[in-house]
């Protein structure tokens, strides 16, 4: 039975694809679903599903990393392949072409190729041309005889063109340029000039590009975790010459593992500090992969591995051997396999901030992104200036509401209940006067801190939201937090 | 006098930590065994800043400015907060030498601490787990791998276990009223040894000295109940036996 996809399209259903059979009926995309119906009652109808196909499309997006870095999504059913420089892999241009075709082929996809010098004569050459059309150099033959619309115009456009009397590319090329500017806009000659390389037109690649890669092709797919561990070391150990050429380390390395049904599963991991030591890159592979939630799925095997170095950093020369830096690379090793096994965001450091808010004043930050200062220098001399009273061990990541009895109004606490715990204060310490943020909106009230302990010697930082002047002013109760506990 | 006291611990200076307290030096055969797994409880979950207070200051013992890596499972994070950097800054430890490993799951933290272990740079690694027993096997491997490369490891627990664990040493700490004339004074604790594998238990109130960053053996003036927790004697004298 012909097949049709639809979707809607303002308040119209229309066919969105269809296949050969329906096709061959005489069906084609963008015609009324109520008017397909009509003329073949028994066409099979699908709902349109835009995320699936962008996810599809995605996904074949990344596949087609074996053939270029620079693949971009033309949404919503094309891609644009920068192969400049690449074909040579292939054994040329026609080959990888006919190397692409046979894949999608083999995958059961419905394509339409071309080749050319500029983005905009292979889109429209892929659109309205000859299938696998290859037009390197002769752009403007292969144009001359294409509808306008190939130019990626607005239909508003194209249809206004059409009424004097313009079909094809060929009837605007030798045109005056004034007045068509003049009367269709900007847009046609830009288009047109794009598409015949008069003006440059950049390709937005969907994943930066790695400044360093290297890759390997197998004849026979691999499976096993140790021969994709074994293969990252080789591909790390080329990479090595690479970054020590130009004096750079890798701070996050990407391992792309290309299956040979087409799936694609990139697996990445951060360092801590510039890395290119084949050993150590394995090492940390070792964790990504025992980490992995779902796992290494082979399938019939891998066909083809890459590892990029996604970000590099000058690597600093170090001399090894004399205390200390042993012991800093060795901590940079552990941060960066916690790290990989984890994820990053669990290991953490503390970096001082320029607040006097407690909850602002430091923050947990990963410890692979943290180099060099980490503001705690300041806050000692801080400490020591101002004599900074005593903070909690630990602080609740919010302050927690607790129901207080003060026996002065704006005194410390007689008794409070903490997560349904009373505890009786016996002995009190404050306030500290806590200023909230009063230059933004949301700084919060002032805040008046006292450190308690209860009868059984456990010690709390609670206070008090508000001054108890504005609260009484206000005629609310005032509202007690319980914000950290001392040892 | 002091000096004399400590000479035991002298002669293998490295392999233990003096907590600076003769009698507790002295039950301990020299001070803490370093390169060791010790288990520290609290009687309740309640108590267990004061079972960190207390962990804080032995590795603030171990060295001038020790690095240290705390490893907590995020239910912990989001129940009893972070260690907050300007507060056990207060301890003599610098914040700058901290990294905190958050991790989902008990099996998690158990491999992170031996990871940490591993590494050489490391001096002391202490993980915080909640009630629940925990896997022996995993507890002997931390022992291990801490008595292979001489790193301190301390395993914090919001309750006391009733297994069996390699621990060198088993105490259980809790809070105990300060002395402070105005306000809350210098923490305290009231630790208690009950497992010792290298001599007898006992049990101290110990005070925090912030200026001499190391414990003191508190005086109190007023008599002071043990900690409460469910522990018969008839059990604590089998264990001990």
């Amino acid at each position: 039975m012909p097949l049709v996809v639809t979707g809607k399209r303002g308040n119209v259903e229309i066919l969105t694809a269809v296949d050969d059979a329906a096709e061959k009926l005489g069906l084609s995309r963008g015609s009324a679903l109520a008017q397909a119906r009509a003329m073949h009652p028994n066409i099979d109808t699908v709902a349109e599903d835009i995320e699936a196909d962008a996810a599809l499309l995605e996904s074949i997006a990344d596949w087609c990393l074996r053939y270029t870095p620079l693949v971009a999504c033309d949404a919503p059913d094309g891609l644009l392949l920068d192969i400049s420089g690449c074909a040579h892999l292939y054994g040329g241009e026609h080959e990888l072409i006919a190397d692409l075709s046979g894949r999608l082929e083999n995958a059961g996809f419905a394509y339409s190729l071309a080749i050319a010098g500029t983005i905009g004569a292979a889109w429209a050459a892929a659109h309205y041309g000859k299938p696998e059309s290859y037009a390197c150099g002769e752009e403007r033959t292969l144009l001359n005889p294409l509808p306008l619309a190939s130019l990626r115009l607005p239909p508003a456009t194209v249809a206004s063109l059409g009424r004097v009397g313009l079909k094809c590319i060929g009837d605007i090329v030798d045109l005056p340029r004034a007045p068509l500017t003049a009367r269709f806009g900007f847009e046609v000659l830009r288009q047109l000039d794009r598409a015949l390389g008069q003006e440059h037109e950049p390709l937005t690649p969907r994943l930066p590009v790695a400044p360093y890669v290297a890759e390997q092709r197998f004849a026979e797919p691999i499976a096993r975790e140790e021969d994709v561990l074994a293969i990252t070391e080789r591909l790390a150990r080329r990479l090595q010459f690479a970054l020590e050429r130009r004096g750079d380390g890798a701070r996050r390395i990407e391992l792309t593992l290309f299956r040979a049904d087409g799936a694609v599963r990139r697996i990445a991991a951060g360092t801590s500090r510039s890395l290119r030591n084949p050993d150590e890159i394995r090492a940390l592979f070792v964790e990504r992969l025992a980490a992995l939630a779902d796992a290494l799925d082979p399938g019939f095997g891998f066909d083809m591995a890459r590892l990029s170095v996604i970000v590099a950093e000058p690597c600093a020369a170090e001399q090894v051997g004399i205390g200390g830096c042993e012991d800093k690379a060795d901590l940079c090793r552990l941060v960066d396999r916690l790290s990989a096994r984890l994820g990053a965001r669990r290991v953490r450091r503390l970096v001082a901030q320029d607040s006097h808010i407690p909850e602002l004043a430091e923050v947990a930050l990963p410890a692979q992104t943290i180099h060099g200062d980490t503001g705690w220098d300041a806050f000692h001399r801080y400490r020591k200036e101002v004599e900074l009273p005593p903070r909690p061990l630990r602080l609740l990541s919010r302050p927690e509401p607790i129901e207080a009895v003060a026996e002065v109004p704006d005194g410390p606490p007689l008794r409070f209940r903490w997560r349904r715990a009373l505890h009786e204060v016996m002995a009190a310490e404050g306030p500290e006067r806590i200023e909230g943020a009063w230059w933004s909106e949301h700084g919060g009230p002032a805040r008046d801190y006292f450190r308690v302990e209860d009868k059984s010697g456990m010690r709390f930082w609670l206070f008090r939201a508000g001054l108890y002047r504005d609260l009484t002013q206000a005629g609310t109760a005032p509202s007690w937090f319980l914000h950290g506990t001392f040892a | 006098m002091l000096a004399m006291q400590r000479a035991p611990g002298l002669e293998d200076g490295s392999a233990t930590l003096p907590l600076g307290i003769s009698a507790i030096d002295a039950v301990l055969g020299g001070g803490l065994l370093r390169g060791a797994l010790h288990e520290i409880a609290a009687p309740g979950e309640t108590h267990l800043v004061a079972v960190a207070g207390f962990a804080l200051g032995l590795t603030k013992l171990i060295a001038p400015s020790p690095r240290f890596f705390w490893i907590v499972e995020d239910m912990a994070l989001a129940e009893s907060g972070a260690l907050y950097g300007a507060g056990f800054n207060a301890f003599g430890l610098t914040p700058e030498r901290q990294v905190t490993v958050s991790v989902a799951h008990r099996r998690d933290l158990l491999w992170v601490m031996e990871e940490v272990l591993h590494c050489r740079a490391v001096d002391v690694v202490i993980g915080e787990i909640r009630g629940g027993e925990i896997n022996s096997v995993a507890v002997r491997r931390l022992s291990y791998a801490a008595a292979k490369n001489g790193g301190l490891a301390l395993l914090l627990r919001a309750s006391p276990s009733s297994g069996a664990s390699t621990a060198t040493t088993r105490w259980i700490v809790s809070t105990a009223p300060s002395a402070g004339s105005h306000g809350p004074g210098a923490p305290r604790f009231a630790a208690q040894l009950i497992r010792n594998r290298r001599g007898p238990v006992g049990s101290w109130i110990l005070e925090w000295s912030y200026r001499n960053a190391q414990f003191i053996l508190a005086t109190h003036a007023q008599p002071m109940a043990a900690p409460v927790f469910d522990r018969p004697y008839s059990q604590a004298a089998r264990e001990i036996a």
